[in-house]
């Protein structure tokens, strides 16, 4: 399948295949790839870019889960590094915040085998008592799945309970890659890829809205990504629930799968690009900074990703796998990011809603100012 | 270049030639003067004044106009021929069309591209062999299969002496049938309204009148006989500019871009009506031109920053590149970054790097820290070190010398030493010329130049971030001399303080027209101003996308520079892996330590696998490399 075949099947409107993603995969110039991805995206979003202010917050460390990639959990409660916060020092993240609050708080956690159910409820509880319209989008569809079988209940269950007590949305963590050849090797003790898309197909059925991810650039081959790709892209149709999908680029460091390199910048670009391509029914990619670096995610703008995920605060995942990012951005940073990639920055929610729309860098992408620096002015004082 | 727009007056420059006066004499007085603040300069400074937009018009020789692109000219007002105009020769005790070399005067490329195209012509596209010199070199090396294109008042004096000689005006009428234009006033569009058009018009009528007057003052200074000038200004110089003219002047940047010595380019007056106007070309022929590797001017680099996208950028630079690279190989280099001091004397703003001599933190490093250093870089393989400090107030050249002559006997590595602004240092504090300089340090071990220290090209922003530094006419002057010296230097390009699309455009123009002259260029590299505390400037245009343009725009424009690296120390390996795809085939250096960059906050490093790895993850090969590019690996 060339190029050119794939572009007149896009101009069409025609849906991509298997081979057709793998093609994209395979196809030598990124460039080239990362056009049609862009073009896609400017047909879907024009060249409104997205952020959002937002706090990740991991409560617990402490997972029963070992998963190769993974830098982050302790298995033991009492395991160096391990940590479980208590309510009230997660709820404090938000409180000493609150003069320039967050408008949605992202917990992942490990998975914990000591804590009640009831902390998780207590902890949604408590955020909204802080700040009650706070969106809160926590726990994977992983933690989900544990939850289910460590406290006996079903998935509509679990979703319900912790709803009632303040959930608003679900991650996308936890997909890592669906295939089995792959998953069995560096997820085995986890919800399957038939578990993890039971949740969110039960969470769409519910009215939830939720995310996807991907986890690339590890054991995986391009055939295992288009199939993470076309499974995703099969319960989309089926729900429509989805609202962004996230490629995650894997970190090395200090973790089960160390010796291996981590994944390039063009390589994630290129992920960014065919995932626009492939997944036509979702409406957003991320380029998320924190796997990409503000640097690399900026470029991704350009090529088929329109959300740059949102201000984070304080990451802690990848920064335990050696990501060189930092672990938060202030508004002005992103909104500078994406002027510079020539887009219209767009504050919003969790679900889009528009909350601030910032002016857009004048022609092109970044040939032109686009900040007011009074440059020649600034000088004449200084000298 | 002085002329500024101190108050409304219309800022004029003018090349300070004979030939030219009689268009603008007049104009320095009353009442003219009330409207016009005339400068004038050598044509290229006279050109620079355009490009920079320090000057409103200019009397401007026509190849650089064509370098520029996108000019005005003001109709009727040229300086010409129509046949012999006998101050533009070819000279030898041959016949012309069977010479094997011709000494050329470099600061004329008008004549120089017409003395190739005349001679391709005559003689079915051979040419001699084409060297730099000056007016008086060129004459006294005039011998057997050597002749000489001579220009100007030496043109005047020797006419007669040589055996036989070829009078460009008249080969050009013999061969076309047309008149030859070799400047007009040129400005950018809506420089000039319709009155100051119609002063310049009018200085014309007035200065034909004062021909005379004009060649016996010239004369009586110089004492060529006055005769002779007379009617040099009467008889062989036109100074029209009419449509037959145009045609001629069309037919020469026609043929020149066929002949890829000038951009492509069309003659416009400033009062063509719209109607008359030869639409611009399409931004999609333009990138395919430059895909297929023609030259482009200045406006149409400017035309491409202002409107391509990033993906028309990325693709064409790739194209230029793959059409330079076919091999699909990224070299890379080991060697190490040595700043031998900290202690410099310019205080430039941008920079966190520096202390003053005397300050507590000042250093130079001594000869066990640097053989530790070097010592480490022969044990990972390295070729060469780049060994760079700041301006030290108090290291004599001999230092310098002893030091090089130590480095190439106990480590045998290349000396890739001191930018054009430490040799200018250490010429004023030695009371040496450049070229001596870099005999004495070339002579101690020197192997090549790095282009640092460039910046961007353009005296009014290195006058805010640089003042202490050199202009970059210094600058360039260090890279001449030294590629006519046979060594070797890259280019590189540091934007966004207070620079604009158009300065860093200009810059690459310059660097262009220096690699047209001397070849001695290996690669380009630039990147953006790494702000930080420390540093005194605001950061202006900045951003990774940018970068990727700027890159891909340097590529596109540099048509006969081989190499574009990717500056990843700078933005990051996996920015510069990505730049790979817009436009680089050079992967620059292994990092052992750079302080420079690293002290404004920018830390990065990689080790040759490191590099390897995200070079073939972009599609290519990876092969080591020395200074000169070759390489040292089998790519792989």
């Amino acid at each position: 399948m060339t190029l050119d075949a794939i572009q007149d099947k896009l101009r069409a409107r025609e849906r991509l295949s298997f081979d057709d993603g793998l093609a994209l995969f395979r196809h030598p110039d990124v460039v080239a790839v990362g056009q049609l991805a862009n073009e896609a995206r400017e047909r879907m979003h024009g060249d409104r870019t997205y952020f959002n202010r937002n706090m990740r917050i991991e409560v617990t460390n402490v997972c029963v889960a070992s998963c190769l990639f993974c830098s982050f959990a302790k298995l033991e409660e009492d395991a160096p590094g391990a940590h479980t916060m208590r309510l009230e020092e997660a709820w404090r993240e938000l409180e000493v915040r609150m003069d320039d609050p967050p408008a949605e708080i992202h917990i992942v956690n490990g998975l914990h085998p000591g804590l009640p159910f009831s902390y998780y409820e207590e902890l949604l509880a408590g955020f909204k008592r802080i700040k009650p319209d706070i969106h809160m989008k926590c726990f994977t569809a992983v933690e989900i799945h544990f939850f289910a079988t460590h406290y006996g209940m079903t998935y509509g269950k679990v979703l319900e309970r912790l709803r009632r007590a303040g959930l608003d949305s679900l991650p996308g963590g936890g997909a890592e890659i669906f295939h089995p050849e792959v998953r069995t090797r560096i997820a085995h003790d986890k919800a399957t890829a038939d578990e993890y898309l039971e949740v969110h197909r039960v969470a769409h059925a519910m009215g939830m809205r939720t995310n996807s991810t991907m986890l690339y650039g590890h054991i995986e081959t391009f055939e295992h990504r288009v199939d993470h790709l076309m499974r995703l892209r099969g319960l989309q149709d089926e729900t429509g629930g989805m609202q962004a999908f996230i490629p995650l680029a894997f970190h090395p460091d200090g973790n089960g799968m160390k010796n291996l390199p981590a994944p390039t910048a063009v390589d994630a670009l290129r992920t960014v690009a065919v995932s626009r391509l492939l997944l036509d029914n979702v409406p957003h990619v991320k380029a998320y900074w924190v796997s990409m670096t503000p640097e690399v995610a900026q470029i991704a703008l350009r090529f088929g990703a329109d959300d740059l995920d949102g201000t984070i605060v304080h990451e802690t995942i990848y920064r335990a796998a050696g990501s060189r990012s930092p672990s938060g951005l202030t508004v002005d940073h992103l909104v500078r990011l994406i002027q510079e990639a020539g887009r219209t920055p767009i504050e919003r929610d969790t679900f889009y809603n528009v909350i601030r729309e910032y002016p857009r860098a004048a022609l092109p992408e970044g040939a032109v100012k686009v900040r007011d620096r009074k440059a020649s002015k600034h000088l004449e004082v200084l000298s | 270049m002085t002329a500024r727009r101190r108050d409304d007056r219309l800022r004029v420059a003018a090349v300070s030639y004979l030939n030219a006066r009689p268009l603008y004499e007049g104009l320095d007085r009353e009442p003219a003067s009330r409207r016009i603040c005339l400068d004038c300069a050598s044509p290229s400074e006279v050109a620079r004044g355009v490009a920079e937009d320090e000057v409103d018009v200019a009397l401007m020789p026509v190849a650089a106009a064509a370098s520029l692109g996108e000019l005005r000219m003001v109709r009727g007002c040229a300086v010409g021929a129509r046949g012999a105009v006998r101050s533009v020769m070819i000279v030898g005790e041959r016949p012309i069309d069977s010479l094997d070399e011709l000494a050329v005067d470099l600061s004329s490329r008008t004549s120089i591209v017409l003395a190739r195209l005349v001679l391709r012509a005559r003689s079915g596209g051979r040419e001699p062999r084409l060297f730099g010199s000056t007016p008086l070199e060129g004459i006294a090396s005039v011998a057997g299969g050597r002749g000489a294109l001579i220009i100007g008042d030496p043109a005047l004096e020797i006419e007669g002496r040589f055996a036989h000689c070829l009078d460009l005006g008249l080969a050009w009428l013999e061969l076309t049938g047309l008149p030859f234009v070799f400047a007009a006033w040129c400005g950018r569009d809506g420089a000039l309204t319709v009155e100051d058009e119609r002063l310049l018009q009018n200085a014309r009528v007035e200065g034909l009148e004062r021909r005379d007057a004009i060649a016996n003052a010239h004369a009586a200074r110089t004492g060529l006989p006055a005769e002779s000038l007379r009617s040099y200004l009467r008889d062989a110089v036109r100074y029209d500019l009419g449509d037959e003219e145009r045609r001629g002047l069309q037919r020469f940047y026609d043929d020149s871009a066929s002949a890829g010595l000038l951009p492509r380019a069309d003659v416009r007056f400033f009062d063509d009506r719209p109607a008359k106007v030869v639409q611009g070309a399409s931004l999609d022929s333009l990138l395919a031109r430059a895909s297929a590797g023609e030259r482009l001017n200045a406006a149409e680099g400017e035309r491409l920053v202002a409107e391509a996208s990033l993906f028309d950028l990325g693709l064409a630079a790739d194209a230029v590149r793959r059409r330079k690279h076919p091999h699909d190989v990224v070299t890379y280099i080991v060697d190490r970054n040595v700043n031998y001091t900290n202690v410099c004397t310019t205080s430039c703003r941008f920079c966190a790097f520096y202390r003053p001599l005397g300050h507590p933190e000042a250093w130079v490093l001594s000869r066990e820290q640097l053989a530790q250093k070097l010592g480490e870089v022969v044990d990972a393989g390295g070729v060469q070190i780049l060994l760079q400090g700041g301006l030290h107030p108090e290291l004599r050249i001999e230092w310098y010398e002893d030091l090089f002559r130590w480095i190439k006997h106990e480590f045998r590595l290349g000396l890739h030493a001191l930018s054009p602004e430490e040799i200018l240092h250490i010429g004023r504090l030695e009371g040496l010329g450049v070229r001596a300089v870099l005999e004495r340090l070339h002579a101690a071990g020197l192997d090549s130049v790095p282009g640092g220290g460039a910046e961007i090209l353009v005296d009014r922003v290195r006058r805010k971030i640089a003042k202490a530094k050199c202009t970059s006419d210094e600058w360039l002057g260090v890279m001449r001399v030294a590629h006519h010296m046979g060594l070797r230097s890259s280019a590189t390009m540091m934007y966004g303080t207070v620079d604009t699309p158009r300065d860093r455009i200009g810059h690459i123009m310059k660097i262009r027209d220096l690699q047209d002259e001397t070849r001695g260029f290996t690669a380009f590299f630039c990147w953006d101003f790494q702000h930080e505390r420390g540093t005194r400037i605001e950061p202006g245009d900045g951003g990774t996308v940018l970068y990727l343009r700027q890159q891909a725009v340097a590529r596109i424009l540099l048509d006969n520079v081989d190499h574009v690296g990717a500056s990843w120390v700078t933005q990051g390996p996996e920015v510069g892996q990505v730049a790979l795809r817009f436009g680089a085939d050079d992967f620059g250096s292994v990092m052992f330590e750079e302080n420079v960059v690293s002290s404004a906050g920018t830390t990065f490093c990689m080790n040759a696998e490191a590099m390897e790895r995200r070079i073939r993850a972009a599609g290519f090969k990876a092969a080591r490399r020395n200074v000169r590019y070759d390489w040292l690996t089998p790519p792989a």
